[in-house]
């Protein structure tokens, strides 16, 4: 069945050449599309979850409000279920990593004493959202004299996530939507130029299932040859960039939360995707070729 | 019993009547003319046959012969005998194809594929319902032998004669070895030649125990083999005669 249904497919190739592949194009072009967004979706989103744990709240301590006092803070803070971890910097800590950030300016170190720099307590909230709302509440917390909170960096990031996963998103389906049109339109001039033999076929007692089988297979082909070439061309896409250095091959995606995968492994899930989402499309404009223009 | 029986059939197109309470019956092994003006009514009859269309009221009845069915009992085995007549117009769409199996039709243009040679012209019959290889390379050389053409098996259409195409739709018609063979207009695009190598065809066909309903309105055919011979005018059936000529 398979060895007639290629002999057909080069029928429809040789009569309908530039059809055909016109429709591989689209289809190619498509997939590759919407396995590009679905990478940056998923880059844009383990990005904004690294930025998301990475976020903190420092709080600056006035320099009369004793260590002790800090600890006892730290404790209550730590308590609090929203808080996933609080760090302590003492003055000493402090005034060590600002030596080391600054070992080639001299004159700049002479300036500063430990007594000068601010013990702190770093912490991190179990997500943006939570941290957001306590950067406002210990803003008026005793023995607190600032607060720090870079949440803009990560906000505006995210709105241009957003910006991104619509602008996809849109272009994905538009090429879906082409797509789909263009196997509707391939199949109706498949199926009108065998009109005769359709209509031979029901005269000797061919099911309905069998006229519409060789269409549907063609739809499902197209599909399935497209998505093998976008994946081909995705494939080629991250081999190129992992040799810019845009990313290592240690690099991790977070698939669903919790779930880390590695580049390969997300390469093989995304070509995954692609071939099924190919399958359907193919699939399902052929199923609606058949029902709008298959008189049976 | 009859095998094939037309009951009250009206069938309506828009305004226009083209059947109107057509009643007639067909036994089996029977060879029936069909005659009429063009536009009697004769085409559609045999659209309402094969369902290709529905009647607007009236019921068609097949009979494609007696299924055995058999039931065990608790202590005796019973073999209980079933009908299988089918009103026409009620057939499940997907049943079609096994009513299109057991009725086979030839049309005036022969209605074969040009990319097909011979063989795979008839071949395709058998394809449709799926039979094997082996089986469709023992069938068709059998049934193009039947129409006398065994040896242009690799031609294709455009090599052969009008007659020729048509014994070739005949032998496709055959394959599936139908009970009824209807030919509609079979020797309207044919040369008289020709015309007879049908009829000796169709003869054949018939003697082998399949019914034949061939609709035509060549007066030469129907006077030549003396056959049943019903006459449509106006979408009325206007005399049935056992062995009739076209101008009774």
């Amino acid at each position: 069945m398979m060895s007639k249904y290629f002999k057909e497919l080069k029928i429809l190739y040789t009569r309908e050449k530039f059809l055909v592949l016109s429709s591989i194009a689209i289809m190619t072009v498509t997939f590759t599309i919407l396995g590009f967004f679905l990478s940056l979706v998923m880059g844009f989103h383990t990005a904004i979850k690294t930025l998301e744990s990475q976020a903190q709240i420092t709080l600056f301590f006035k320099d009369e409000f004793s260590e002790a006092k800090i600890l006892e803070l730290k404790s209550n803070i730590e308590n609090n279920e929203k808080i996933l971890n609080v760090n302590y910097v003492s003055k000493e800590q402090a005034f060590k990593i600002f030596t080391d950030l600054n070992k080639d300016a001299p004159i700049l170190l002479e300036a500063v004493t430990k007594d000068i720099l601010p013990a702190s307590l770093e912490i991190r909230a179990r997500n943006l959202q939570a941290l957001s709302g306590l950067a406002e509440e210990f803003k008026v917390t005793d023995g607190v004299e600032e607060v720090k909170f870079f949440r803009d960096v990560v906000d505006r990031f995210k709105y241009w996530a957003n910006i991104i996963y619509v602008v996809g998103g849109v272009l994905v389906a538009v090429f879906l939507s082409l797509s789909y049109a263009i196997i509707l339109a391939t199949l109706r001039i498949n199926i009108s130029s065998k009109a005769d033999e359709i209509e031979v076929m029901k005269l000797v007692g061919a099911s309905d299932i069998y006229i519409s089988r060789p269409f549907k297979m063609h739809g499902l082909g197209f599909g399935v040859i497209s998505a093998l070439l976008a994946s081909f061309i995705l494939t080629l896409l991250f081999v190129s960039i992992k040799f810019l250095g845009i990313f290592s091959v240690d690099s991790k995606f977070i698939i669903i939360p919790g779930i880390k995968v590695g580049i390969v492994a997300f390469l093989i899930i995304l070509n995954f995707v692609i071939l099924i989402s190919g399958a359907l499309v193919g699939y399902l404009g052929s199923l609606s070729a058949v029902k709008k223009y298959l008189k049976i | 019993m009859p095998q094939i029986e037309y009951r009250n059939i009206i069938k309506d197109y828009e305004n226009d009547r083209i059947l109107d309470d057509v009643s007639f019956k067909i036994d089996k092994g029977e060879f029936v003319f069909l005659i009429g003006p063009s536009g009697a009514g004769k085409s559609t009859l045999i659209k309402l046959l094969i369902r290709d269309e529905l009647p607007t009221a009236g019921q068609i009845f097949f009979d494609s012969g007696v299924n055995t069915q058999q039931t065990k009992a608790e202590t005796t085995s019973l073999v209980e005998e079933v009908s299988s007549i089918a009103n026409i117009s009620d057939i499940p769409h997907q049943m079609l194809p096994d009513l299109r199996r057991k009725i086979g039709v030839v049309f005036q243009d022969f209605k074969v594929l040009k990319s097909k040679n011979v063989f795979e012209n008839v071949a395709i019959a058998l394809e449709v319902a799926d039979r094997s290889l082996s089986e469709i390379r023992k069938i068709v050389p059998n049934v193009l032998g039947l129409v006398g053409l065994s040896n242009k098996m690799d031609r294709f259409p455009k090599q052969l004669s009008g007659g020729e195409l048509q014994r070739l739709s005949i032998a496709r018609a055959l394959a599936h070895e139908p009970d009824v063979l209807v030919a509609d207009e079979p020797t309207g695009m044919i040369d008289p030649n020709s015309t007879i190598e049908v009829l000796n065809v169709l003869e054949k066909v018939n003697s082998l125990g399949t019914t034949v309903l061939m609709a035509t309105h060549d007066y030469n055919i129907v006077n030549r083999l003396k056959k049943r011979v019903i006459r449509i005018e106006n979408g009325k059936l206007i005399s049935d005669k056992k062995e009739g000529t076209y101008d009774e």
